[in-house]
């Protein structure tokens, strides 16, 4: 079995604006925002990647 | 060991419907806690800033410092850059205010105070406590503490990325072509006028729109919204933003001096935003109105309906989902066909060519137009290019 695709969040600042966009559009719920820091629950995740489209700064890398 | 709470209603998330709700269910003899889990209400600012005026006196709002500018129009730019002027009256809800909208939530939150609500910030809900397949409360964290604020009504007012309808049940998904991804600079040294908010229409901003919403003298919020199903690589929305400045000299020549990032439903009604226990409101319930972004006015409308409704239910003592039909209704009632038909005309104006908008912003020109609604509109349209209103006839 495949192994799932690596996540990776650029979240010190140099990229994410902590804007909540991915959060509001991830199907799962596997998103978290907690002021200035936000965490993917990886297990749920299912690299979709809906979260590095709805991303208005390009903050999320996946792969 | 920090106690457990018990109150009448909690409201999470102090935004503008959060504190609305919070206020009116005061005001109406509920014990009201509304909890915010930022340290600061209205900051960071998430928000374009331009907001409509004519429903301010509905809700018991009344214009404080937070109005930076009382625009008197909008401008409507087409691809080509022809200009249709729309004046505050015939905008309806549309234009009105460019505002300090941290200032403008927080003025709300001390209305709330000021109503007897308690306020506790640095406090964020966690979970949804349930009984019997009933809301009861949340689960709260505090400085670090976990603890249950036990309710007998509970209301997600958590904003575009809630939580707490999913928690409970409810569906709040959105389709890809349902949401913007935006972005905005405030920029400084640009050749805004403060006698308009302008709107960029067509490919510069695929299913949005570039908006120019002045601050002061030569300052102004440049922002887009891109439809995130038209969105092929990452950041697009800084993409099409930093290309469009770039194209205009009068804003290319700017500094940013702010950067807002957010995303914006542009959804149909939800089918549901009660359950046992639970009320949504904002944009938690995808009140934003689909064409134009705007969500402050709608959120705070649907919220004092919520806030009436909250009080109502705790006299009774009655939570159940029957019961809060009562604000389900009130608020459709006030806010559905509206939010339904301006769906429906996003969803035709994202399909729509430069050329098309070219041709609906020249019919335009000259027109003068009684009230602008979507009706109105293709009339005008109808009589430059009627070839261009069959494509729109559905809404004729």
């Amino acid at each position: 079995m495949p192994s799932k695709k690596s996540l990776h969040i650029e979240a010190s600042g140099q990229l994410c604006i902590y804007c909540g966009a991915c959060v509001g559009i991830c199907p799962l719920n596997c998103i978290y925002l907690d002021e200035t820091r936000i965490t993917f629950d990886e297990k749920v995740c299912t690299r979709c990647e809906i979260c590095v489209r709805a991303c208005p700064v390009g903050a999320i890398e996946i792969g | 060991m920090v106690q457990d709470l018990k109150t009448d209603v909690l409201v999470i998330g102090a935004g503008p419907a959060g504190s609305m709700t919070a206020k009116w269910a005061a005001k109406h003899g509920a014990k009201v806690l509304l909890i915010e889990k930022r340290q600061e209400i209205g900051s960071p600012v998430r928000c374009g800033e331009g907001m409509s005026k004519e429903w301010l006196p509905e809700v018991g709002i009344t214009p404080g410092k937070w109005v930076n500018v009382e625009v008197e129009g909008a401008r409507i730019f087409s691809p080509r850059e022809q200009v249709f002027e729309i004046n505050e009256k015939s905008a309806g809800n549309e234009v009105g205010y460019v505002v300090e909208r941290d200032g403008f939530d927080k003025q709300l939150a001390i209305d709330a105070a000021n109503a007897g609500v308690d306020v506790v910030l640095k406090t964020a809900a966690v979970e949804v406590l349930k009984e019997n397949g009933r809301v009861v409360g949340a689960k709260v964290k505090q400085f670090g503490q976990k603890f249950d604020v036990r309710a007998s009504v509970t209301i997600g007012a958590d904003g575009f990325e809630s939580q707490v309808g999913r928690w409970a049940g409810i569906p709040t998904n959105l389709a890809l072509r349902d949401m913007d991804t935006c972005l905005q600079y405030r920029m400084t040294n640009v050749d805004s006028d403060l006698r308009y908010c302008d709107f960029f229409l067509g490919k510069v901003a695929p299913g949005g729109y570039v908006w120019v919403f002045p601050k002061d003298d030569h300052v102004a919020n440049v922002g887009i919204g891109v439809q995130v199903s038209q969105v092929k690589t990452t950041a697009e929305a800084r993409k099409y933003l930093d290309a469009w400045i770039e194209k205009h000299p009068g804003y290319a020549k700017g500094k940013k001096i702010d950067m807002v990032g957010g995303g914006v439903s542009i959804s149909p009604p939800l089918k549901q935003t009660v359950t046992d226990g639970l009320m949504l409101v904002g944009d938690a319930a995808r009140m934003i109105d689909p064409l134009t972004g705007g969500g402050i006015a709608n959120g705070c409308i649907a919220g004092k309906i919520c806030g009436e409704v909250a009080a109502k239910a705790v006299h009774a003592g009655d939570a159940s989902a029957a019961f809060l039909q009562a604000y389900e209704k009130g608020w459709r009632a006030r806010l559905e066909e509206k939010l339904y038909r301006n769906w429906l005309a996003k969803e035709k104006l994202c399909t729509i060519s430069d050329e098309t908008f070219d041709k609906l912003i020249d019919a335009l020109q000259g027109v003068k137009l009684q009230k602008l609604n979507v009706h109105n509109i293709l009339k005008a349209v109808h009589d430059k290019y009627p070839e261009v209103t069959k494509e729109f006839e559905a809404f004729l």
